[in-house]
């Protein structure tokens, strides 16, 4: 393990950038050293990488990326400077190496997030994604703040990805997580969202339609759904005129009590509840194909 | 009967305010046909058939559904009445969005279930699956008590 490197005079001068760091890191950076502090660079392939690269880059005094590392259990915080592109690259040339190279080669990847990433205590922390989301936009990169899973680093990203999104505060958005392998551009998280939403309503209408928990399919879940429901207006359709043969008969028997030509009252409701109870009771026989021919009947008797 | 092995769930329509709603109207269409001259049978079919989906409608809440809105005003468009809804939503008539990506079969269905559920033409696919679901049981609603009507009126 490199042993930690200080170097914040060559910062502050060096780029305007650097004011966002000397803002979060209000104590000497060697009290940070103790405290296990760390400040690498965004999307390193690993955590030596990071360290080799900034020691070597911190060494060439033209870096602008300091590497503080104390504790390496995860604990990291991280900056990179879009400005600062230029001049890292010059270290790399300057002084040689293989990690150094990849490290430019990452920053030449990502160059244009800035994000600085505090994870020492928890207030750190919180004034840490206060500061990164304003470097961010900052930056004028929202591609940073969109999509954090696409940009973490292999090593250990993870970790930080998780750390990250732990203490944003809960929005009115519908939170969608792409799996491994689909597509997260908004467009395809948009439609994944609205399919789920569809599939999830149709698992309730699935609920409501009789013997159709067994269907297996959209489209056939669909079609049963347009057969019940013309079944239902089939038979609205037959009731109806059953009804219109009671409605318009004889005058004599029960619907003169039913239907009182006047206001209505209560009494039709209760009658009505009544029969529904009576109905509730003997459901038993199976009226179906019997009412419906004597519906028929019924119909060319009017008719006839 | 299909509807009549499964309970009516309760909280959804209210059977009473349709069964209420129903008789009246069937109280008026028969005063009518007392007093006016007979018309043809199918005339009153008719008749008594938008009685029963205008009562349902009204059950179902008024204008606060979807498809008992579209219901209530075809209704009215027929009487030739001019009717002004409160609370009337600035709606595009069409919002089926064509897309290539999409399952052929699946949009076909869509599309027929859009020209069975009144006023389907202007959701999208998952307001008419919740609309879908509301009218399936307000009409499974109105069929039972129908049944229950032409059961217990039907001259013996």
């Amino acid at each position: 393990m490199d042993p930690p490197l200080v170097n914040d005079s060559s910062f502050s001068p060096a780029n305007p950038s650097s004011y966002t760091l000397s803002e979060i890191w209000p104590f000497p950076i060697n009290d940070a050293v103790g405290s296990g502090l760390r400040l690498a660079v965004n999307s390193t392939p690993s955590d030596k990488d990071i360290s080799t690269a900034a020691a070597a880059a911190a060494a060439a005094e033209e870096s602008t990326v300091t590497d503080l590392t104390a504790g390496w259990g995860g604990r990291k915080a991280r900056a990179l400077n879009s400005e600062e592109d230029e001049s890292s690259k010059m270290v790399s040339l300057s002084s040689s190496g293989n990690e150094v190279v990849r490290f430019v080669r990452f920053c030449d990847d990502l160059n244009v997030i800035v994000r600085i990433d505090l994870v020492e205590s928890v207030t750190k922390k919180d004034s840490g994604d206060k500061k990164r989301k304003l470097c961010g936009s900052e930056s004028g990169n929202g591609d940073g703040s969109m999509k954090p899973e696409g940009e973490t680093s292999s090593g250990g990203g993870s970790k930080a990805t998780e750390q990250k999104n732990k203490p944003e505060p809960p929005k009115d958005y519908i939170h969608v997580r792409a799996r491994r392998g689909q597509a997260t551009d908004r467009h395809s998280l948009a439609e994944r969202a609205r399919r789920e939403k569809i599939s999830e309503k149709m698992t309730a209408l699935q609920d409501i339609i009789p013997g159709c928990n067994k269907i297996i399919g959209k489209a056939l879940v669909l079609d049963e759904i347009i057969n019940y429901i013309q079944s239902l207006q089939r038979q609205v359709e037959f009731l109806s005129m059953k009804l219109e043969v009671v409605n318009s008969g004889p005058s004599t028997g029960p619907t003169i009590g039913v239907f009182p030509t006047g206001d209505l009252g209560t009494l039709p409701i209760d009658l009505h509840r009544n029969i529904y109870e009576q109905q509730e009771a003997n459901e038993s026989r199976g009226s179906h194909p019997e009412w419906l021919h004597m519906q028929v009947d019924g119909s060319f008797n009017r008719t006839t | 009967m299909a509807s009549a092995d499964k309970p009516i769930n309760t909280d959804v329509p209210e059977k009473d305010v349709f069964a209420l709603h129903f008789l009246q109207s069937l109280s008026n269409l028969r005063r009518q046909n007392t007093f006016n001259s007979p018309e043809k049978t199918n005339d009153r079919v008719k008749k008594i058939k938008k009685a029963a989906y205008v009562s349902m409608a009204r059950a179902a809440g008024g204008t606060n559904r979807l498809w008992s809105r579209a219901l209530l005003r075809r209704a009215a468009k027929e009487n030739n009445k001019i009717v002004r809804f409160p609370r009337r939503k600035k709606r595009v008539t069409c919002l089926r969005r064509r897309s290539n990506r999409r399952d052929p079969v699946e949009e076909e269905e869509a599309e027929r279930l859009r020209n069975l559920v009144p006023g389907g033409g202007g959701m999208g696919t998952s307001k008419l699956m919740e609309e879908t679901a509301h009218y399936i049981k307000c009409l499974s609603m109105q069929v039972k008590v129908m049944q229950c009507l032409v059961d217990g009126l039907a001259p013996k």
